[in-house]
């Protein structure tokens, strides 16, 4: 009986140190892939950095009202957010490579899944910054000429253009995502179609007035007599 | 040479059978069709009367489908015309005409080129370019262009025109004291619609590497103009008389347009040659044939309160795109006039001096687009001209004069903002 318990603690025994003596150089691996990785993304943190510092993306980011954005949502210059980006990813990866050193089987199949569906994040990430981008520049443009032109709702039409862009944006992302899809199109096209009927109905029955002013100035010039402004030439 | 590789091969062979020339005028017939003809007739009628024993060519740019020929044709002689012609007089040479045609209109960079590389090719001593749309120009004002170059060896020749008060304040308010304070550039048209050059500058200014850019191919006038002043060739201005009024429809009569063909360019310049500015603060003085202004002022009757309340509302809605070019004071110095009465309303010469130093540096930074940029300008320039109008309502032609001068000293005693402005590093909040 003694000797069956002895026994058994003595296989227990050795069944834990076979398990650590295999388990931690698997386990060191890992340390040692996570700290490679941690080196190797500060590298590229500070290579991305130093290359778009010179490119001058922030400049960039500036002008199409990418940065602008980025302050709203208290997030720095556009080059500090894809370098860290970058960091983050590298490392992101590399600690997955070396979770998956340690040989857990289920650990594994998510890692895999996981590593299959970063390319689609980075590819929505994209969308959604091009998305943001391109709804401030038109939205900003819209408004110019708006207010240029004389259109007393010049802030409507800007606000109008910025929020149709994001809903596009916004759904093209979460369809990348494979999230939700059937949903996202029919929610998509129901707001759009809906926005775009909304607006016709209320240009037909509240711009009436306002049509018939754009006609009249255009079609038989000013009713004052008065020249509208001075030559700039 | 450079200019052969993008010269037609009819154009060059029209140039072979011309020879060398002395003196050269360049016109585009697409973008006035209906009065390049009376253009054409005042450019031979000044060579036939002043420049007799001269070899002359006219190089006509054509871009439409209507030719030359058939537009000259077209249109008769009017009475006033066959009054000027002089009776007895006619060129000893022949007046050549040479034709460079355009499959679509050339832009005014195309355009410019062209006639530049032909004046090359040429060796042509003097020259001229002129706008087709200028119905007023007479043999005189052509003869008045090419003999400052031709005789009295000037480089560049700005033309002066009679105006009403109320036209050209652009030009007045905003081009020729900017262009004056930051390039110390005499020229008070640095956007003319007629100029005239000597064959060195355009030698120059052909083999100059700016042809690509976007603002030369709008408007390539003000940097020939400012090259000029700047880099030590000698300028003048001759007086012209009237102007000619722009047609309906065409890009003079649309302020926003306006601005981003002559700002846009104008900032370009301060852009790209820093190197003339920067360090400089000396006015190149420029000998004036002519009065030096002549204002006329027959009643009109502005929408002034259409004017301001375009100010208003622009300054208003554009607050967000204001506020990321303008500095925060004078940001807000402009929402405080915007909150007045429209009697009680003035932009005071100083804050409109700020304004455009702080749009020149922006512009500089690129903090937004830069043509965002110059179009958020046009409400400030709407509430400049509001002021400007009531200001001088019953101001004579010495007053405005006055006025303008002083507004030129304040441009040019703020220049330090500007250097100050330009050397501030973007802020970009993390």
């Amino acid at each position: 009986m003694r000797e069956t318990i002895l026994q058994g603690l003595e296989q227990a025994y050795g069944n834990f140190v076979h398990m650590v003596a295999e388990f931690l150089p698997h386990f060191l691996v890992m340390l040692i892939i996570i700290a490679v990785g941690l080196l190797v993304a500060f590298l590229f943190k500070y290579i991305l950095r130093a290359v778009l510092q010179l490119t001058k993306l922030d400049r960039v980011s500036e002008e199409a009202g990418a940065s602008r954005v980025l302050r709203m949502a208290h997030l720095p210059a556009m080059s500090e957010v894809l370098s860290r980006s970058l960091f983050w990813v590298t490392w992101f990866g590399f600690i997955l490579v070396g979770l998956s050193v340690l040989g857990v089987a289920s650990l594994q199949e998510q890692i895999s899944r996981l590593l299959q569906f970063l390319p689609e994040v980075i590819v929505a990430i994209l969308i959604l910054f091009l998305g943001i981008a391109i709804a401030n520049f038109l939205s900003r443009a819209a408004l110019l000429a708006a207010v240029n032109a004389g259109y007393s709702s010049a802030r409507i039409v800007s606000w109008a253009i910025r929020f149709v862009i994001w809903i596009l944006a916004v759904t093209m992302t979460l369809e990348e995502l494979g999230l939700a899809r059937q949903t996202v199109i029919a929610a998509f096209s129901i707001v759009f179609g809906a926005t775009m009927l909304g607006l016709a109905i209320a240009f037909g029955l509240g711009g009436q007035d306002l049509a018939r002013r754009f006609l009249e100035k255009h079609l038989e010039g000013p009713k004052t007599g008065k020249d509208e402004e001075p030559q700039p030439l | 040479m450079a200019e052969e590789t993008f010269l037609s091969d009819d154009l060059l062979r029209q140039l072979v059978s011309v020879g060398e020339v002395d003196l050269l005028v360049g016109i585009s017939s697409h973008d006035a069709v209906k009065t390049v003809g009376q253009v054409l007739r005042a450019i031979e009628q000044s060579f036939q009367q002043h420049f007799v024993r001269q070899r002359v060519v006219i190089v006509l740019l054509d871009g439409g489908e209507e030719r030359e020929d058939t537009v000259i044709e077209t249109i008769p002689e009017t009475s006033e015309e066959k009054k000027v012609r002089v009776p007895g007089i006619t060129s000893l040479r022949t007046i050549h005409r040479v034709t460079a045609n355009f499959s679509t209109p050339p832009t005014a960079g195309i355009a410019l080129r062209t006639i530049l590389a032909v004046a090359d090719l040429l060796r042509a001593r003097a020259c001229a370019v002129v706008s087709s749309s200028s119905s007023n120009l007479t043999a005189d004002a052509i003869g008045n262009l090419l003999r400052p170059v031709y005789q009295e060896k000037f480089d560049f020749v700005a033309p002066l025109y009679t105006r009403h008060k109320y036209q050209g304040l652009l030009m007045r308010n905003l081009l020729y004291p900017v262009s004056r304070a930051v390039f110390g550039c005499g020229i008070r048209e640095v956007f003319p619609a007629e100029w005239g050059f000597s064959g060195r500058l355009a030698t120059y200014c052909l083999n100059t590497n700016v042809w690509h850019e976007e603002a030369i191919r709008a408007q390539p006038e003000a940097w020939m103009a400012i090259t000029a002043n700047c880099t030590d060739y000698r300028c003048c201005q001759v007086f012209l008389g009237e102007k000619s009024p722009p047609r309906k429809g065409s890009p003079g009569t649309d302020i926003v347009e306006v601005l981003r063909q002559t700002v846009g360019t104008l900032f370009w310049c301060i852009e790209t040659q820093q190197q003339l500015w920067m360090d400089r603060d000396k006015l190149q003085p420029v000998p004036t044939f002519g009065p030096a202004y002549q204002l006329t002022s027959e009643p009109t009757d502005m929408d002034r309160h259409r004017i301001f309340e375009m100010f208003r509302s622009g300054v208003t809605d554009l607050e967000p795109i204001l506020s990321s070019i303008l500095d925060p004071e004078t940001h807000a110095e402009i929402k405080r006039m915007v909150s007045l009465e429209e009697g009680k309303f003035r932009f005071k010469s100083d804050l409109w001096v700020r304004t455009l130093y702080d749009f020149a540096a922006s512009y500089h930074h690129a903090v937004l687009n830069r043509d965002h940029i110059v179009q958020a300008l046009a409400p400030l320039y709407r509430g400049m001209t509001h002021s400007f109008l009531v200001e001088h309502a019953d101001s004579s032609p010495a007053e405005i004069e006055a006025a303008n001068e002083m507004l030129c000293s304040e441009f040019e005693i703020q220049k330090p903002y500007l250097r100050e402005k330009w050397k501030a590093k973007v802020e970009v909040k993390s």
